[in-house]
């Protein structure tokens, strides 16, 4: 299966006069792997949700494959192949591993259940309830709930949160190998720069809403106004770069 | 996401059954339940008995939707008393056959259930709880107003005619052969309720209870899953209703009230509602408080009330949870 | 006709003060709270205590009830606030039955009866038919704290933060808003204003262990209905469902709970979830 097209065109979410995303415009070309970064309060997890269906934009257009979903629900993109991982870790805490991933399995077309669990290195975990494994294996069993089904488009919302150095190098070793493998398209929001340098092949660069630019990882990184934005919000990212 | 307290470990031990065994176990427990009228000659106790059994499963019931939906009800004595009114006023005023006031009464509170499931398991779970105390007491209320059709207040009795399925109808009014009746129903509801537990479709459901955004982000809609759930907890809540108007042959509105259906709850979670057979045990624990208690004090909800914050908070996982963790335990010496 | 629309004005009232009890303490702590309508008949039994001086019995039930709605949120809500929805549920469940057996053990299960003040036993003359004076006074109390309660979240700086907490609690606790000693206060209200329906009811009704049964059932219709953050909503629905209670009363009596209970079916199948913005 290979990766599909996805595109979003003048993407604008308003909350109460708030204007969380402004008319932002996505191309992800089949199994090319792209970061979307930005400061904190940027937009990102809001445009993650545009896309994949958690919430409408107030303007603007989705399309999967060329067919629009914007209309869609998240149970319709689904299934017509998009998937996504959370920021905040968002599995069933009292299901066992192997009963979630199997659940998981019966709503897809691929069957690789097995498959994600060894590359997720998770096992050895199938039969533990998930509250009772650590941060480091829930935060790759809600990615593994994602790659079920060799989904066409992935989204990843900071699969490294909260994770060490080591993990977040391992994860995004995993990451590339199993997505490389696959094909699939994958967007990819992340604060940890080294993940998204050793994975990206594309960045989108998002700052208070807007599209500041994009473009190949090193244009994009010395580029002036990206600097700026970043370092005008070194405050709350705490020294991130 | 539930938080800790309400939920146990029961999924950590995984009994796989093979469906022969599953059978044999079956035939068992039904059996052992012919032996019991063998073994005890007062009706008394049968008819105590059988009347726990009628709780147990009605309490059972209210498990279902905690169990598979992470939900609370306040309405299921509505079903309850629904099955029972109907069965009662088909057969009275003679609007059909027996069976099919038996048909009647199961098939319509269940569809009513699956209707009006569809339209609430949406709403958020406090909402819902007080939802379904509406939609019980809009029950209660149609069996207590509508005089008419129901009698009101003064209840409904009836008599069945000489056979039902076959069957000669006395042996839904004595106590030895209905107890062998309301237990083979238990037992069969039980068996059932596991294996819908067990099988995918109660693996998504529990899914769902768990994480429900989540759930449609692997793929599956959420509304029809949980509006099936809830009409099979109406259908079990429904069998119990009609044993009870088979067995008693006289149906009021108190048995549609609301303080039924809270009776209902605090059995689920005295008995430990994550388990098959915790409502029945705590369905039976109750029972026996009330008979004890209630000979004390006519303040004994007062204990019930203090017993059901407590096991709430203290012992979530119910009576039923701790005798599993005491086996365990012994199990591992 | 006037008297039949009072009437349900009246009714109305009541399931306002309930229902806005039960706005405020979900707004703030997340819960439902199922004790209330066992607040509601501690209210009335208070009264009850007072028959002597209801005016003072009254002023006592809200004192009292705001109290135990304090003890309430401290007690209870506070530490269970981040649990799990059913737990809370269960336990309000439980002090319901805690209450309700409490008071049965203190004055037995018989209803009573509270007289209306000797000021307000009188009737009023409107317009050619007479209605009674204390029912006038029921109607002018649930105005009166719609409007109070109205002023006082508008234009105050209190009810300002009660207004933020309500639809959202974390982003308000954030902002350097004392949540918890906010809790205290409007849990402690909410529970006052059920103790004080209760009170303002006593005279119209059966007092009786289980009276609050009857009346909580109609005030959670009214919350679903009006929006579960919503006081305006609350206000609206209860004057709405008071009215179609008493016409049902009078005209078709079977199916004068049912009317109500459709009405809010008819509104989740229009809106399923979280009503007037509130995410629950």
């Amino acid at each position: 299966m290979t990766g599909a097209t996805m595109e979003a065109r003048g993407i604008t979410c308003r909350f109460a006069g708030f204007v969380a995303l402004d008319s932002v415009d996505i191309t992800l070309r089949p199994g090319s792997i792209s970061g979307l970064i930005g400061p904190n309060g940027a937009g990102k997890s809001t445009l993650i949700n545009a896309l994949s269906g958690a919430i409408a934009p107030s303007a603007g257009s989705v399309s999967l494959d060329g067919h629009d979903v914007t209309r869609m629900s998240i149970v319709e993109r689904k299934r017509r192949g998009l998937s996504r991982s959370f920021q905040k870790t968002n599995i069933f805490p009292d299901l066992t591993l192997r009963t979630q991933l199997a659940v998981a399995t019966r709503a897809a077309t691929v069957k690789n259940m097995d498959e994600v669990a060894e590359g997720l290195a998770l096992t050895e975990l199938l039969d533990v309830p998930a509250r009772d494994i650590s941060y480091g294996d829930q935060r790759r069993l809600d990615l593994a709930l994602a790659l079920i089904g060799r989904p066409k488009v992935l989204l990843l919302d900071e699969p490294a949160a909260g994770l060490t150095a080591a993990e977040s190098r391992d994860l995004a070793r995993t990451i590339k190998s199993l997505v490389q493998r696959w094909n699939v398209t994958v967007l990819l929001v992340e604060h940890d720069m080294e993940v998204v340098f050793s994975i990206c092949e594309q960045l989108y660069v998002l700052h208070l809403g807007k599209l500041l630019t994009h473009g190949d990882p090193q244009t994009v990184r010395a580029n002036k106004d990206v600097i700026t934005a970043y370092l005008g919000s070194s405050a709350d990212e705490g020294g991130d770069e | 996401m539930s938080a800790e307290p309400m939920n146990p470990s029961a999924t950590r031990r995984d009994w796989t059954i093979t469906m022969p065994v599953a059978l044999l176990l079956l035939a068992a427990a039904l059996a052992s339940g012919m032996a019991v009228p063998m073994m005890i000659a007062s009706s008394l106790l049968l008819s105590l008995a059988l009347q726990a059994i009628i709780e147990a499963i009605f309490a059972t019931s209210v498990g279902i939707l905690i169990k598979q939906n992470g939900r609370i009800s306040f309405g299921q004595a509505g079903f309850y008393g629904a099955a029972a009114y109907i069965a009662a006023l088909v057969v009275e005023r003679e609007l059909a056959s027996p069976e099919l006031a038996i048909v009647l009464a199961l098939v319509i509170p269940t569809a009513l259930a699956f209707v009006l499931g569809l339209l609430i398991v949406k709403i958020p779970g406090i909402a819902f709880a007080m939802v379904t105390l509406a939609i019980g007491q809009a029950l209660y209320e149609v069996a207590y107003k509508w005089r008419p059709v129901t009698n009101g207040d003064d209840g409904l009795a009836f008599s069945l005619p000489d056979t039902v399925f076959f069957l000669d109808s006395d042996i839904f009014l004595s106590p030895a052969s209905m107890f062998i009746v309301c237990w083979c129903v238990f037992v069969l509801i039980l068996f059932g309720y596991a294996w819908l537990s067990k099988s995918p479709f109660g693996q998504l459901t529990e899914a769902i209870r768990d994480n429900p955004e989540r759930a449609q982000f692997i793929g599956y809609s959420i509304t029809l899953p949980r509006a099936l759930i809830y009409a099979f907890a109406a259908f079990v809540a429904a069998c119990a209703g009609v044993l009870f108007s088979l067995y008693n042959g006289f149906v009021s509105p108190s048995i549609a009230h609301w303080s039924f259906s809270g009776a209902g709850l605090i059995m689920a979670i005295i008995g430990g509602p994550r388990l098959i057979w915790g409502p029945a045990l705590g369905a039976i624990v109750y029972f026996w408080i009330k008979e004890v208690a209630g000979d004390y004090s006519d303040a004994w909800p007062a204990f019930v009330g203090a017993i059901l914050i407590a096991v709430t908070l203290l012992i979530p996982s119910g009576f039923g949870g701790l005798l599993v963790s005491l086996f365990d335990r012994v199990r591992r010496r | 006709m006037l008297i039949q629309v009072l009437n349900g004005i009246v009714y109305g009232g009541l399931l306002y003060l309930m229902a806005v009890g039960l706005v405020l303490i979900f707004g703030l702590r997340e819960i439902g709270n199922f004790a209330h309508g066992a607040l509601f008949m501690v209210g009335a039994y208070v009264a009850y205590t007072f028959s002597g001086s209801y005016w003072l019995g009254a002023i006592f039930a809200f004192l009292i009830l705001a109290a135990m709605g304090v003890v309430l949120d401290a007690g209870v809500f506070r530490p269970l606030r981040r649990q799990d929805h059913m737990i809370t549920i269960l336990v309000t469940f439980g002090i319901l039955l805690v209450l309700e057996a409490g008071v049965t053990l203190v004055f037995g299960k018989d209803i009573r009866s509270v007289p209306a003040p000797a000021l307000l036993s009188g009737t009023v003359n409107l317009g050619g038919s007479l209605f009674p004076a204390y029912r006038l006074f029921v109607i002018a109390v649930s105005f009166s704290v719609a409007i109070g309660l109205s002023l006082w979240l508008r234009y105050t700086r209190t009810g300002l933060y009660v207004r933020a907490a309500c639809v959202d609690p974390t982003t308000t606790a954030v902002q350097g808003v004392d949540t918890d000693r906010l809790s205290l206060l409007v849990v402690g209200l909410g529970a006052a204003l059920a103790g004080l329906a209760g009170a303002v009811a006593a005279p119209l009704v059966a007092v009786s262990p289980s009276m609050g049964a009857f009346i909580v059932i109609e005030s959670f219709i009214v919350v679903v209905i009006g929006g579960l953050g919503s006081f305006g909503g609350a206000f609206v629905a209860a004057m709405l469902i008071g009215q179609i209670h008493n016409f049902g009363v009078i005209y078709i009596p079977w199916a004068a709970t049912t009317f109500p209970f459709l009405l809010m079916m008819g509104v989740l199948i229009w809106r399923p979830t979280g009503f007037a913005g509130r995410r629950i």
